[in-house]
């Protein structure tokens, strides 16, 4: 089977998790051949030779590398606003998402899809990364969000107005080296845009989604009110990220019948809870070290309510049997890179079994990408994106947290310092 | 990141060398206090204050120095060999994370200061952005940012090229404006392929303007200077670090001029050598003829560089002997050589004569005073910022123990030279 001369390497671990079955195997094995898969399970365990460089693990877990589906590298995480980060040079932010692609891959994330950064600088890293410079996850990219004019993320330098402009602009970003199209279709945090309020006129976001499908590109849509949704969904967008539902008032209204044509479109959703329930936590902190104001204390509050809306509607959602995979947004507001796990755990909390929940930071989210072809869960053929966890994910997706070791594309990644690696784990709050 | 994290540190070891050229101090120790040196003695004499907490480090038999100062990097090079004709061509994004690569190698080798002699647009400015806000870790930098060529001139392809004192004036201003610790000015041609490595570049009234004009600020001056009559205008115009500093005729040949020398003595001028670029290069080829061998044209550019570097060294050999300060400075990662070597430099000051501790004393005091930053870091002294290297063995006895390196210290923080995040 190695005719060539490329390096074996055989994981061995106590189970196997290949992001596909509902159960681990036991006694997991995975044979990697140069930067692809040869062989997993007992066709592993069967190979033999000299040239086999073995790696056991005994008690843990050998499993599909994490796959984050929403990602801002060239975020902070420390609660600063996108208006702010956007008024940082290329160059800083650049080096931003160099260290969170460290950071995301060192913690076991071997893909990401990034949902928006400034100007060309994702690009400009993934050059580096191919030239062998930086190393990181293998890379989804946008290149820039598509926002209207003041509209959320507009700063990051894809301001369009009209069908025609938008499709230009589809195709000037896939011509950068976009690999699908994200689009804020409502506003946000932005300060020039409105949340409630969906953005792109119809005419628009039809125009953005069928240019992005006819170059065989994937949609993803930013949508924090009802309207918002219904018009990606008009238009055939492919993933609705955060998915709140919301009235024009603001009120929380759970809409069965637009959760079912996302259901019926076999659209994906990202609920993206954990972003949420970071901030509630730097409430909780600020709160340990003095009194809230009561501007703060409203503030926290609505935070509360926003989380406990985002649960709930996961909840339902995942009742109905719609397609959620895990995609943290993170760094945005106080959510950083290398703690991807908390997203998954918050779809845990909201109905999802430990197994679904690693799927859904696996084999699920490389589908939601359409980058299941290549990574996501461990099959012969597929590229050697494969990490060990300490205990069994598949009953308590904790276990996720203990990454023992990583292998991007077949290579082991040398990820450093325990001290290094801790510092970028954030503390954890309690919240009931 | 090497933060420090407050309080007391006693740093203890076998012996301790302060960096001023005095002999090797036995069972030396350094006193931090909140990122800066508070005493430095022997052990005995060195002690916190009576009950306060302190975090020790003994290092048993090894060799308390100063961080080490590389007064000529290049931090946005990649050292494969690469003209800077070719270099340039890389966005500024791409270059900036080279830069930030770079750095951290540099600092988990023992080098706490770096002087940049020249990269292109802002790059070296935005590395030192993402270094204030803590996105990566570096040594402590004194940046040119862009250097000043002449039309066509060495390093022009980096953003500046100014002709007439008026425009050098402005063009200083303006680098100072962004952030300039010092002024790069290249006073000859060098590999650029536009320009003339035995000519001199500007005209002594555009280096004068330069000088005076830098200096006015509070800023000091560095030039490239690969002939003679380059050196004779910096000198002419005040420059205040010669670098490369061979004296070389028009027609490439080196006729050795003492008053030259006499001069640069005179003024205290820094000549920074640049030893070790040529040494890297003739070992690469030499490497490369044991296991695959050469082609013609290696062999004869491997003859060259030998003979260059023989000349090389017989000449600054002199040039030390009559009282020239050398200053260490890499030159990395230019041409073949990779940062994360600095100590390759200062093994070759050994070569040009001086003793392993005079090596020493010119990779740290003298290499911090060329770059004008000697009241804060180049020595171990109280009162100083407490940059500190420690290697195993002694280095005073064999320079090659400087690649021994046990543990680096960054304004009192300990560098974690195994956090790649």
């Amino acid at each position: 089977m190695n005719d060539g001369e490329e390096p074996l390497k055989l994981i061995r671990a106590a189970r196997l998790i290949d992001g596909l079955s509902d159960k681990p195997l036991t006694g997991g094995a995975v044979l990697l051949m140069g930067a692809k898969i040869a062989a997993v399970g007992p066709q592993a365990e069967a190979a033999a030779g000299d040239r086999i460089e073995v790696f056991e693990y005994p008690g843990a877990t050998v499993m599909p590398g994490m796959v984050d589906c929403h990602t801002h590298h060239n975020g902070f995480g420390d609660g600063r606003l996108g208006d702010d980060l956007a008024l940082l040079p290329d160059e800083v932010l650049t080096l931003q998402s160099a260290r969170n692609a460290r950071v995301s891959l060192f913690s076991g994330v071997t893909s990401i899809r990034e949902n928006g950064p400034k100007n060309d600088t994702m690009f400009r890293l993934r050059g580096a990364i191919e030239d062998g410079r930086e190393i990181g996850p293998r890379m989804v990219l946008c290149g820039r969000p598509v926002a209207t004019i003041g509209g959320h993320m507009g700063y990051m330098g894809s301001e369009v107005t009209g069908p025609q402009p938008a499709r230009a602009m589809v195709r000037q970003l896939i011509k950068e080296g976009a690999d699908y199209i994200k689009i804020t279709a409502t506003g946000g945090s932005t300060k020039t845009s409105y949340p409630l309020l969906p953005s792109f006129n119809r005419d628009e976001l039809t125009a953005i989604a069928e240019e992005a499908h006819k170059l065989g590109k994937l949609t993803a849509a930013h949508c924090t009110s009802t309207q918002g949704i219904v018009n990606c969904l008009d238009a055939g967008v492919d993933m609705i990220i955060h998915c709140t539902f919301r009235e024009l008032d603001g009120s929380y209204v759970f809409r069965e019948d637009v959760a079912e044509r996302i259901a019926d479109q076999d659209a994906y959703v990202n609920p993206t809870l954990h972003v949420f329930r970071a901030l509630v936590w730097d409430f909780l902190r600020l709160r340990e070290s003095r009194k809230l104001t009561p501007r703060e204390q409203a503030d926290f509050d609505w935070r509360r309510s926003q989380l406990d809306h985002a649960l709930d509607d996961c909840r339902r959602l995942l009742e109905m049997g719609l397609k959620v995979i895990t995609g943290s947004d993170s760094s945005w507001g106080s959510y950083q890179l290398g703690n991807t796990v908390y997203e998954t755990e918050c779809l845990v909390a909201a109905g999802m079994s430990a197994m679904d929940g690693v799927k859904s930071v696996t084999g699920e989210a490389a589908k939601s990408l359409g980058i299941d072809g290549v990574t996501g869960t461990l099959e012969a053929g597929k590229e050697a994106d494969v990490i060990v966890v300490g205990g069994n994910p598949a009953e308590d997706v904790m276990a996720l947290w203990d990454v023992k070791e990583v292998f991007a594309a077949g290579r082991r990644i040398d990820r450093g310092s325990p001290e290094s690696l801790a510092a970028t784990i954030q503390p954890r709050m309690e919240y009931g | 990141m090497g933060r420090d994290s407050g309080g007391f540190k006693l740093i203890k070891a076998a012996r301790m060398i302060d960096g001023t050229g005095r002999p090797p101090l036995e069972r030396g120790a350094v006193l931090v206090e909140d990122g800066a040196i508070r005493a430095v003695g022997t052990e005995e004499a060195v002690a916190p204050p009576e009950g306060a907490p302190v975090q020790e480090y003994d290092y048993g038999d090894a060799t308390i120095l100063p961080g080490l100062v590389d007064c000529h990097v290049h931090l946005i090079g990649i050292g494969d060999g690469r003209r800077g004709d070719d270099l340039t061509t890389l966005p500024d994004e791409v270059l900036t994370l080279q830069a930030a690569h770079n750095a951290r190698e540099h600092l988990y080798s023992g080098v706490t200061t770096v002087r940049d002699c020249g990269a292109k647009n802002r790059t070296v400015f935005m590395l030192r952005q993402a270094v204030e806000m803590g996105v990566t870790p570096s040594p402590r930098l004194v940046l040119a940012g862009r250097p000043l060529a002449i039309i066509g001139g060495h390093l022009s392809y980096f953003g500046i090229q100014a002709t007439g004192p008026v425009e050098c004036t402005a063009a200083v201003r303006q680098l100072i404006k962004e952030g300039s610790d010092f002024i790069k000015i290249t006073a000859s041609g060098g590999s650029t392929a536009t320009s003339f490595p035995l000519l001199p570049s500007f005209n002594l009234d555009e280096l004068t303007a330069i000088c005076n004009e830098a200096h006015k600020f509070g800023k000091h001056t560095a030039a490239h200077c690969t002939n003679s009559q380059a050196m004779v205008n910096a000198l002419d115009a005040g420059v205040d670090t010669l670098i490369h500093g061979r004296q070389v005729e028009p027609d490439g040949s080196i006729v050795y001029r003492p008053e030259i020398t006499e001069r640069i003595v005179e003024r205290g001028v820094f000549l920074n050598p640049t030893l070790a670029q040529g040494k890297v290069g003739m070992d690469r080829l030499a490497a490369k003829k044991e296991s695959v061998g050469l082609s013609d044209a290696e062999e004869t550019e491997l003859d060259r560089l030998k003979g260059h570097y023989y000349d090389t060294t017989e000449h600054f050999a002199r040039v030390r002997a009559e009282g020239v300060r050398l200053v260490c400075g890499s030159d990395s990662a230019w041409a073949y050589y990779p940062m994360g070597n600095f100590q390759a430099e200062v093994e070759a000051h050994v070569e040009v004569g001086m003793s392993p501790m005079e090596a020493i004393v010119s990779a740290t005091s003298d290499s911090a005073k060329s770059c004008r930053i000697d009241d804060t870091v180049g020595t171990l002294a109280a009162g100083k910022a407490a940059d500190v290297l420690i290697v195993d063995g002694d280095p005073s006895k064999d320079i090659k123990a400087l690649r021994n390196v046990s543990d680096v210290f960054l304004g009192g923080g300990r560098v974690d030279r195994g956090n790649y995040v």
